[in-house]
Protein backbone atom coordinates (compact mmCIF):
# COMPACT_ATOMS: atom_id res chain seq x y z
CA UNK A 1 0.00 0.00 0.00
CA UNK A 2 1.36 3.45 -0.82
CA UNK A 3 0.79 6.87 0.77
CA UNK A 4 -0.35 9.95 -1.14
CA UNK A 5 2.32 11.77 -3.12
CA UNK A 6 2.30 14.77 -0.77
CA UNK A 7 3.04 12.46 2.20
CA UNK A 8 5.84 10.69 0.29
CA UNK A 9 7.36 14.07 -0.53
CA UNK A 10 7.06 15.19 3.11
CA UNK A 11 8.71 11.96 4.31
CA UNK A 12 11.59 12.47 1.84
CA UNK A 13 12.11 16.05 3.06
CA UNK A 14 11.97 15.00 6.73
CA UNK A 15 14.37 12.07 6.12
CA UNK A 16 16.80 14.43 4.44
CA UNK A 17 16.62 16.90 7.34
CA UNK A 18 17.07 14.11 9.93
CA UNK A 19 20.05 12.67 8.06
CA UNK A 20 21.66 16.11 7.79
CA UNK A 21 21.07 16.81 11.48
CA UNK A 22 22.86 13.53 12.25
CA UNK A 23 25.93 14.98 10.47
CA UNK A 24 25.54 12.68 7.49
CA UNK A 25 26.97 14.09 4.24
CA UNK A 26 24.62 15.75 1.76
CA UNK A 27 25.15 12.96 -0.78
CA UNK A 28 24.18 10.19 1.63
CA UNK A 29 21.32 12.29 3.02
CA UNK A 30 19.87 12.43 -0.49
CA UNK A 31 20.30 8.67 -0.80
CA UNK A 32 18.50 8.08 2.52
CA UNK A 33 15.71 10.43 1.43
CA UNK A 34 15.34 8.36 -1.74
CA UNK A 35 15.20 5.09 0.22
CA UNK A 36 12.63 6.56 2.65
CA UNK A 37 10.55 7.78 -0.30
CA UNK A 38 10.65 4.30 -1.84
CA UNK A 39 9.59 2.62 1.41
CA UNK A 40 6.69 5.02 2.05
CA UNK A 41 5.73 4.97 -1.62
CA UNK A 42 5.12 1.22 -1.41
CA UNK A 43 7.95 0.15 -3.72
CA UNK A 44 10.28 -1.03 -0.94
CA UNK A 45 13.97 -0.70 -1.75
CA UNK A 46 13.82 -0.88 -5.54
CA UNK A 47 17.26 -2.24 -6.50
CA UNK A 48 16.58 -1.92 -10.23
CA UNK A 49 15.66 1.75 -9.91
CA UNK A 50 18.63 2.47 -7.65
CA UNK A 51 20.95 0.99 -10.28
CA UNK A 52 19.07 2.83 -13.04
CA UNK A 53 19.33 6.15 -11.15
CA UNK A 54 23.01 5.65 -10.36
CA UNK A 55 23.63 5.35 -14.11
CA UNK A 56 21.91 8.62 -15.03
CA UNK A 57 25.02 10.81 -14.97
CA UNK A 58 27.74 8.25 -15.73
CA UNK A 59 28.81 10.16 -18.86
CA UNK A 60 29.10 13.40 -16.88
CA UNK A 61 31.11 11.61 -14.18
CA UNK A 62 33.56 10.43 -16.85
CA UNK A 63 33.98 14.01 -18.10
CA UNK A 64 34.43 15.18 -14.55
CA UNK A 65 37.14 12.67 -13.75
CA UNK A 66 39.13 13.01 -16.98
CA UNK A 67 39.02 16.83 -16.96
CA UNK A 68 40.12 17.08 -13.34
CA UNK A 69 42.83 14.48 -13.91
CA UNK A 70 44.15 16.57 -16.80
CA UNK A 71 44.14 19.74 -14.68
CA UNK A 72 45.84 17.92 -11.79
CA UNK A 73 48.58 16.63 -14.12
CA UNK A 74 49.14 20.17 -15.32
CA UNK A 75 49.34 21.42 -11.75
CA UNK A 76 51.74 18.67 -10.64
CA UNK A 77 53.99 19.22 -13.65
CA UNK A 78 54.42 22.84 -12.54
CA UNK A 79 52.44 24.28 -15.47
CA UNK A 80 49.95 26.23 -13.35
CA UNK A 81 52.55 27.85 -11.11
CA UNK A 82 54.65 28.66 -14.19
CA UNK A 83 51.73 30.57 -15.71
CA UNK A 84 50.90 32.42 -12.47
CA UNK A 85 54.53 33.47 -11.92
CA UNK A 86 54.89 34.45 -15.58
CA UNK A 87 51.80 36.64 -15.46
CA UNK A 88 52.68 38.53 -12.29
CA UNK A 89 56.30 39.02 -13.40
CA UNK A 90 55.09 40.63 -16.60
CA UNK A 91 52.04 42.56 -15.43
CA UNK A 92 52.59 43.28 -11.72
CA UNK A 93 52.37 47.04 -12.39
CA UNK A 94 49.44 46.84 -14.85
CA UNK A 95 46.47 46.12 -12.61
CA UNK A 96 43.80 45.98 -15.32
CA UNK A 97 45.68 43.47 -17.48
CA UNK A 98 46.58 41.45 -14.39
CA UNK A 99 42.90 41.29 -13.37
CA UNK A 100 41.84 40.12 -16.83
CA UNK A 101 44.50 37.39 -16.84
CA UNK A 102 43.68 36.31 -13.27
CA UNK A 103 40.01 36.04 -14.29
CA UNK A 104 40.98 33.86 -17.23
CA UNK A 105 43.15 31.65 -14.97
CA UNK A 106 40.28 31.25 -12.50
CA UNK A 107 37.68 30.57 -15.18
CA UNK A 108 39.61 27.93 -17.12
CA UNK A 109 39.72 24.93 -14.71
CA UNK A 110 36.05 25.21 -13.75
CA UNK A 111 34.93 25.79 -17.33
CA UNK A 112 36.73 22.65 -18.51
CA UNK A 113 35.68 20.44 -15.60
CA UNK A 114 32.29 21.88 -14.65
CA UNK A 115 33.27 22.11 -10.97
CA UNK A 116 33.97 25.30 -9.08
CA UNK A 117 35.86 23.31 -6.46
CA UNK A 118 38.45 22.36 -9.09
CA UNK A 119 39.06 26.06 -9.78
CA UNK A 120 39.53 26.70 -6.06
CA UNK A 121 41.91 23.74 -5.69
CA UNK A 122 43.96 24.21 -8.86
CA UNK A 123 44.41 27.97 -9.14
CA UNK A 124 42.57 29.45 -6.12
CA UNK A 125 45.45 29.17 -3.64
CA UNK A 126 48.02 30.75 -5.94
CA UNK A 127 45.72 33.57 -7.03
CA UNK A 128 44.97 34.24 -3.34
CA UNK A 129 48.69 34.84 -2.79
CA UNK A 130 48.81 37.33 -5.67
CA UNK A 131 45.67 39.18 -4.51
CA UNK A 132 47.00 39.21 -0.94
CA UNK A 133 50.15 41.01 -2.12
CA UNK A 134 47.93 43.57 -3.83
CA UNK A 135 46.70 44.54 -0.37
CA UNK A 136 43.27 42.91 -0.60
CA UNK A 137 41.86 41.51 2.63
CA UNK A 138 41.37 37.73 2.97
CA UNK A 139 37.54 37.93 2.98
CA UNK A 140 37.62 40.07 -0.18
CA UNK A 141 40.10 37.67 -1.83
CA UNK A 142 37.92 34.70 -0.83
CA UNK A 143 34.84 36.44 -2.24
CA UNK A 144 36.57 37.07 -5.59
CA UNK A 145 37.75 33.46 -5.83
CA UNK A 146 34.40 32.02 -4.74
CA UNK A 147 32.28 34.09 -7.15
CA UNK A 148 34.56 33.46 -10.14
CA UNK A 149 34.87 29.76 -9.24
CA UNK A 150 31.07 29.54 -9.26
CA UNK A 151 30.85 31.29 -12.61
CA UNK A 152 33.63 29.08 -13.98
CA UNK A 153 31.49 26.04 -13.16
CA UNK A 154 28.63 27.56 -15.14
CA UNK A 155 30.90 28.54 -18.04
CA UNK A 156 31.16 26.38 -21.19
CA UNK A 157 32.13 23.85 -22.45
CA UNK A 158 31.04 21.88 -19.34
CA UNK A 159 28.19 23.44 -17.38
CA UNK A 160 26.66 20.72 -15.23
CA UNK A 161 23.46 22.62 -14.38
CA UNK A 162 22.75 23.17 -18.07
CA UNK A 163 23.77 19.60 -18.97
CA UNK A 164 21.65 17.96 -16.24
CA UNK A 165 18.58 20.05 -17.01
CA UNK A 166 18.98 19.62 -20.77
CA UNK A 167 19.24 15.85 -20.26
CA UNK A 168 16.06 15.95 -18.15
CA UNK A 169 14.00 17.63 -20.88
CA UNK A 170 15.54 15.58 -23.71
CA UNK A 171 17.14 18.70 -25.17
CA UNK A 172 20.58 18.32 -26.82
CA UNK A 173 23.36 20.23 -25.07
CA UNK A 174 23.84 22.43 -28.14
CA UNK A 175 23.73 26.22 -28.53
CA UNK A 176 24.80 26.94 -24.95
CA UNK A 177 28.33 28.17 -25.68
CA UNK A 178 27.73 31.91 -26.11
CA UNK A 179 24.71 32.22 -23.76
CA UNK A 180 26.91 30.79 -21.00
CA UNK A 181 30.27 32.28 -21.98
CA UNK A 182 29.25 35.94 -22.29
CA UNK A 183 27.57 36.38 -18.87
CA UNK A 184 30.22 34.29 -17.09
CA UNK A 185 33.14 36.29 -18.51
CA UNK A 186 31.45 39.69 -18.10
CA UNK A 187 30.27 39.00 -14.54
CA UNK A 188 33.66 37.56 -13.53
CA UNK A 189 35.43 40.67 -14.80
CA UNK A 190 32.92 42.91 -13.03
CA UNK A 191 33.48 40.96 -9.80
CA UNK A 192 37.26 41.24 -9.81
CA UNK A 193 37.24 44.90 -10.85
CA UNK A 194 34.59 45.88 -8.26
CA UNK A 195 36.12 43.97 -5.36
CA UNK A 196 39.76 44.42 -6.31
CA UNK A 197 39.73 48.00 -7.56
CA UNK A 198 41.38 49.41 -4.46
CA UNK A 199 44.21 46.87 -4.67
CA UNK A 200 47.76 48.20 -5.01
CA UNK A 201 50.26 46.94 -7.61
CA UNK A 202 51.64 43.51 -6.65
CA UNK A 203 54.64 43.42 -4.33
CA UNK A 204 56.53 41.30 -6.84
CA UNK A 205 59.46 40.24 -4.70
CA UNK A 206 57.36 39.02 -1.80
CA UNK A 207 54.77 37.34 -4.03
CA UNK A 208 57.40 35.40 -6.00
CA UNK A 209 59.04 34.33 -2.73
CA UNK A 210 55.79 32.84 -1.42
CA UNK A 211 54.67 31.15 -4.64
CA UNK A 212 56.15 27.70 -5.31
CA UNK A 213 58.99 27.54 -7.84
CA UNK A 214 58.22 26.28 -11.36
CA UNK A 215 60.50 23.53 -12.74
CA UNK A 216 63.37 25.16 -14.71
CA UNK A 217 62.59 23.21 -17.90
CA UNK A 218 58.96 24.33 -17.98
CA UNK A 219 57.98 26.72 -20.77
CA UNK A 220 54.87 28.21 -22.40
CA UNK A 221 54.78 25.61 -25.18
CA UNK A 222 54.62 22.78 -22.64
CA UNK A 223 51.69 24.51 -20.93
CA UNK A 224 49.76 25.52 -24.02
CA UNK A 225 50.23 22.41 -26.18
CA UNK A 226 47.88 20.09 -24.17
CA UNK A 227 45.14 22.76 -24.33
CA UNK A 228 45.78 23.23 -28.02
CA UNK A 229 45.39 19.49 -28.63
CA UNK A 230 42.15 19.49 -26.64
CA UNK A 231 40.68 22.44 -28.56
CA UNK A 232 41.79 21.02 -31.92
CA UNK A 233 40.03 17.74 -31.10
CA UNK A 234 36.92 19.65 -30.04
CA UNK A 235 36.88 21.90 -33.11
CA UNK A 236 37.78 19.11 -35.53
CA UNK A 237 34.66 17.20 -34.56
CA UNK A 238 32.56 20.27 -35.34
CA UNK A 239 34.33 21.23 -38.56
CA UNK A 240 34.38 17.70 -40.05
CA UNK A 241 31.44 15.99 -38.30
CA UNK A 242 31.08 13.33 -41.03
CA UNK A 243 34.75 12.50 -41.50
CA UNK A 244 35.87 12.09 -37.89
CA UNK A 245 34.59 9.64 -35.30
CA UNK A 246 32.85 11.09 -32.24
CA UNK A 247 35.34 10.46 -29.46
CA UNK A 248 33.53 12.44 -26.75
CA UNK A 249 34.82 14.90 -24.15
CA UNK A 250 36.26 12.24 -21.76
CA UNK A 251 38.62 10.83 -24.39
CA UNK A 252 39.58 14.35 -25.52
CA UNK A 253 40.62 15.12 -21.95
CA UNK A 254 42.52 11.81 -21.77
CA UNK A 255 44.47 12.71 -24.93
CA UNK A 256 45.24 16.18 -23.47
CA UNK A 257 46.32 14.51 -20.22
CA UNK A 258 48.64 12.13 -22.10
CA UNK A 259 50.23 15.09 -23.93
CA UNK A 260 50.61 16.94 -20.63
CA UNK A 261 52.21 13.87 -19.03
CA UNK A 262 54.80 13.43 -21.79
CA UNK A 263 55.64 17.15 -21.82
CA UNK A 264 56.04 17.39 -18.07
CA UNK A 265 59.58 18.41 -17.06
CA UNK A 266 59.20 16.54 -13.76
CA UNK A 267 58.56 12.85 -13.32
CA UNK A 268 54.87 12.39 -12.44
CA UNK A 269 53.45 9.54 -10.40
CA UNK A 270 50.43 8.98 -12.59
CA UNK A 271 48.82 6.39 -10.29
CA UNK A 272 48.98 8.63 -7.23
CA UNK A 273 47.64 11.64 -9.14
CA UNK A 274 44.75 9.54 -10.54
CA UNK A 275 43.95 8.08 -7.11
CA UNK A 276 44.02 11.54 -5.52
CA UNK A 277 41.78 12.82 -8.29
CA UNK A 278 39.18 10.15 -7.49
CA UNK A 279 39.44 11.01 -3.78
CA UNK A 280 39.20 14.74 -4.48
CA UNK A 281 36.13 14.21 -6.66
CA UNK A 282 34.32 11.72 -4.40
CA UNK A 283 31.86 14.27 -2.93
CA UNK A 284 31.07 15.60 -6.39
CA UNK A 285 30.79 12.21 -8.12
CA UNK A 286 28.83 10.97 -5.10
CA UNK A 287 26.42 13.88 -5.45
CA UNK A 288 25.81 13.10 -9.10
CA UNK A 289 25.21 9.41 -8.37
CA UNK A 290 22.90 10.08 -5.40
CA UNK A 291 21.03 12.81 -7.26
CA UNK A 292 20.42 10.31 -10.07
CA UNK A 293 19.03 7.80 -7.56
CA UNK A 294 16.92 10.47 -5.82
CA UNK A 295 15.43 11.74 -9.07
CA UNK A 296 14.70 8.16 -10.21
CA UNK A 297 12.84 7.36 -6.96
CA UNK A 298 11.04 10.73 -7.10
CA UNK A 299 9.88 9.85 -10.61
CA UNK A 300 8.89 6.34 -9.56
CA UNK A 301 6.77 7.55 -6.63
CA UNK A 302 5.24 10.53 -8.45
CA UNK A 303 6.98 13.19 -6.34
CA UNK A 304 8.83 14.60 -9.33
CA UNK A 305 5.53 14.95 -11.18
CA UNK A 306 4.04 16.74 -8.18
CA UNK A 307 6.90 19.27 -8.12
CA UNK A 308 6.72 19.70 -11.90
CA UNK A 309 2.95 20.30 -11.90
CA UNK A 310 3.22 22.74 -8.98
CA UNK A 311 5.97 24.69 -10.72
CA UNK A 312 4.33 24.87 -14.16
CA UNK A 313 1.00 26.01 -12.74
CA UNK A 314 2.51 28.94 -10.79
CA UNK A 315 1.88 32.47 -12.15
CA UNK A 316 4.86 33.34 -14.33
CA UNK A 317 5.50 36.66 -12.54
CA UNK A 318 5.95 34.78 -9.28
CA UNK A 319 8.37 32.39 -11.00
CA UNK A 320 10.46 35.26 -12.40
CA UNK A 321 10.46 37.16 -9.11
CA UNK A 322 11.40 34.14 -7.02
CA UNK A 323 14.26 32.84 -9.20
CA UNK A 324 16.81 34.86 -7.20
CA UNK A 325 15.83 32.95 -4.05
CA UNK A 326 14.65 29.55 -5.27
CA UNK A 327 17.68 28.73 -7.41
CA UNK A 328 20.46 29.43 -4.86
CA UNK A 329 18.47 27.83 -2.02
CA UNK A 330 17.76 24.69 -4.09
CA UNK A 331 21.47 24.52 -4.93
CA UNK A 332 22.36 24.87 -1.24
CA UNK A 333 20.09 21.95 -0.34
CA UNK A 334 20.39 19.58 -3.32
CA UNK A 335 23.57 20.84 -5.02
CA UNK A 336 23.36 19.71 -8.66
CA UNK A 337 20.18 17.84 -7.80
CA UNK A 338 18.45 21.20 -8.10
CA UNK A 339 18.90 21.09 -11.87
CA UNK A 340 16.92 17.89 -12.61
CA UNK A 341 14.40 18.45 -9.81
CA UNK A 342 13.61 22.17 -10.30
CA UNK A 343 15.37 23.10 -13.52
CA UNK A 344 13.48 20.62 -15.68
CA UNK A 345 9.93 21.84 -14.85
CA UNK A 346 11.09 25.47 -15.06
CA UNK A 347 12.57 24.97 -18.53
CA UNK A 348 9.40 23.17 -19.64
CA UNK A 349 7.36 26.10 -18.31
CA UNK A 350 9.53 28.67 -20.09
CA UNK A 351 9.35 26.68 -23.30
CA UNK A 352 5.54 26.47 -23.03
CA UNK A 353 5.15 30.25 -22.73
CA UNK A 354 7.35 30.85 -25.76
CA UNK A 355 10.66 31.76 -24.15
CA UNK A 356 13.94 30.44 -25.52
CA UNK A 357 14.73 27.40 -23.34
CA UNK A 358 18.47 27.48 -24.08
CA UNK A 359 19.04 31.12 -23.10
CA UNK A 360 16.62 30.83 -20.15
CA UNK A 361 18.50 27.76 -18.90
CA UNK A 362 21.82 29.57 -19.35
CA UNK A 363 20.44 32.45 -17.27
CA UNK A 364 19.41 30.05 -14.50
CA UNK A 365 22.79 28.28 -14.68
CA UNK A 366 24.52 31.57 -13.90
CA UNK A 367 22.40 32.07 -10.74
CA UNK A 368 22.61 28.50 -9.38
CA UNK A 369 26.30 28.56 -8.28
CA UNK A 370 25.53 31.32 -5.74
CA UNK A 371 23.91 28.63 -3.60
CA UNK A 372 27.32 27.00 -3.11
CA UNK A 373 28.04 29.62 -0.43
CA UNK A 374 24.87 28.91 1.54
CA UNK A 375 24.29 26.37 4.31
CA UNK A 376 23.60 23.45 4.75
CA UNK A 377 26.17 22.42 2.11
CA UNK A 378 28.26 25.54 1.31
CA UNK A 379 30.94 23.16 0.01
CA UNK A 380 32.70 25.60 -2.31
CA UNK A 381 32.28 28.52 0.09
CA UNK A 382 33.95 26.60 2.90
CA UNK A 383 36.59 25.20 0.57
CA UNK A 384 37.45 28.73 -0.59
CA UNK A 385 37.68 29.98 3.00
CA UNK A 386 40.14 27.17 3.81
CA UNK A 387 42.17 27.59 0.62
CA UNK A 388 42.59 31.33 1.18
CA UNK A 389 43.41 30.61 4.86
CA UNK A 390 40.86 33.16 5.98
CA UNK A 391 40.62 33.44 9.75
CA UNK A 392 37.74 35.93 9.86
CA UNK A 393 34.17 34.59 10.28
CA UNK A 394 32.57 33.07 7.17
CA UNK A 395 29.99 35.89 7.11
CA UNK A 396 32.72 38.40 6.19
CA UNK A 397 33.26 36.62 2.90
CA UNK A 398 29.51 36.51 2.25
CA UNK A 399 29.28 40.28 2.86
CA UNK A 400 31.80 40.94 0.08
CA UNK A 401 29.93 38.50 -2.20
CA UNK A 402 26.75 40.58 -1.95
CA UNK A 403 27.30 43.14 -4.75
CA UNK A 404 28.56 40.60 -7.32
CA UNK A 405 25.71 38.26 -6.29
CA UNK A 406 23.11 40.98 -6.93
CA UNK A 407 24.64 41.66 -10.35
CA UNK A 408 24.61 37.94 -11.16
CA UNK A 409 20.98 37.59 -10.08
CA UNK A 410 19.92 40.60 -12.15
CA UNK A 411 21.84 39.37 -15.22
CA UNK A 412 20.51 35.80 -14.89
CA UNK A 413 16.90 36.86 -14.34
CA UNK A 414 17.02 39.30 -17.27
CA UNK A 415 18.43 36.51 -19.45
CA UNK A 416 15.43 34.37 -18.54
CA UNK A 417 12.86 37.16 -19.10
CA UNK A 418 14.40 38.32 -22.39
CA UNK A 419 15.53 34.87 -23.55
CA UNK A 420 13.43 35.08 -26.70
CA UNK A 421 15.10 38.34 -27.74
CA UNK A 422 18.52 36.87 -26.89
CA UNK A 423 17.85 33.71 -28.90
CA UNK A 424 20.37 34.77 -31.56
CA UNK A 425 23.17 33.90 -29.09
CA UNK A 426 22.48 30.20 -29.56
CA UNK A 427 23.55 30.47 -33.24
CA UNK A 428 20.88 27.87 -34.10
CA UNK B 1 34.69 -0.29 -31.88
CA UNK B 2 38.10 1.09 -30.81
CA UNK B 3 36.42 4.02 -29.07
CA UNK B 4 34.06 1.66 -27.23
CA UNK B 5 37.04 -0.40 -26.03
CA UNK B 6 38.82 2.76 -24.90
CA UNK B 7 35.76 3.78 -22.88
CA UNK B 8 35.62 0.33 -21.27
CA UNK B 9 39.30 0.70 -20.35
CA UNK B 10 38.65 4.15 -18.90
CA UNK B 11 35.69 2.84 -16.90
CA UNK B 12 37.78 -0.09 -15.66
CA UNK B 13 40.65 2.21 -14.64
CA UNK B 14 38.37 4.53 -12.67
CA UNK B 15 36.65 1.54 -11.00
CA UNK B 16 40.07 0.16 -10.03
CA UNK B 17 41.09 3.51 -8.51
CA UNK B 18 37.83 3.67 -6.57
CA UNK B 19 38.38 0.17 -5.19
CA UNK B 20 41.93 1.18 -4.12
CA UNK B 21 40.57 4.25 -2.33
CA UNK B 22 37.71 2.23 -0.83
CA UNK B 23 40.17 -0.24 0.72
CA UNK B 24 42.27 2.58 2.20
CA UNK B 25 39.30 4.58 3.47
CA UNK B 26 38.70 4.63 7.22
CA UNK B 27 35.44 6.65 7.29
CA UNK B 28 32.16 4.76 7.00
CA UNK B 29 30.40 7.53 5.08
CA UNK B 30 33.17 7.58 2.51
CA UNK B 31 33.04 3.79 2.18
CA UNK B 32 29.27 3.78 1.59
CA UNK B 33 29.68 6.53 -0.98
CA UNK B 34 32.42 4.60 -2.79
CA UNK B 35 30.12 1.58 -3.02
CA UNK B 36 27.29 3.67 -4.45
CA UNK B 37 29.57 5.41 -6.92
CA UNK B 38 31.16 2.11 -7.96
CA UNK B 39 27.79 0.57 -8.80
CA UNK B 40 27.32 2.00 -12.32
CA UNK B 41 30.99 1.44 -13.18
CA UNK B 42 30.87 -2.26 -12.26
CA UNK B 43 27.53 -2.82 -13.98
CA UNK B 44 28.92 -1.27 -17.15
CA UNK B 45 32.18 -3.23 -16.94
CA UNK B 46 30.36 -6.54 -16.51
CA UNK B 47 28.03 -5.53 -19.31
CA UNK B 48 24.99 -5.94 -17.08
CA UNK B 49 23.77 -2.52 -18.18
Amino acid sequence: MSASIEIIFAVMVVSYIIAKSLKISTELSMFFAAIAGGLVGGVGIPARHIAEGAFTYLDIILIFFTATFFMNLLKESGGVVYVVRGIIQKFSRKKSILFVLITFLLLLPGALTGAGSVTVLITGGMIAVVLGYMGLSKPKTAAIIFIIAGLSAAAPPVSLWAMLTAAGVNMPYVGFFLPLLIPCVVLSLLTIFILGWRGKPVDLEKALKELPEAPPQMNWIKVILPFLVFFILMLAGRIWPHSLPVIGLPLMFVVAAVVSYFLSPVRLNIFDIARNTVHQLLPLIGTLTCVGILVQIMTLTGVRGLIAITVVTLPITIVFCSLFLVLPVSEAVLMWGAAPVLGVPLVLLFNTIGLNPIVALAGMSVIWPLGDALPPTAIIGRLTKDTVEMEEPYGHMLKHCLIPAILIIIAGTLMVIFSKELGFLTLL
Amino acid sequence: MIITILYYLLTGAIAFLMICNFIRSKKWQEEVLYILVLLPFLLRLFRLK
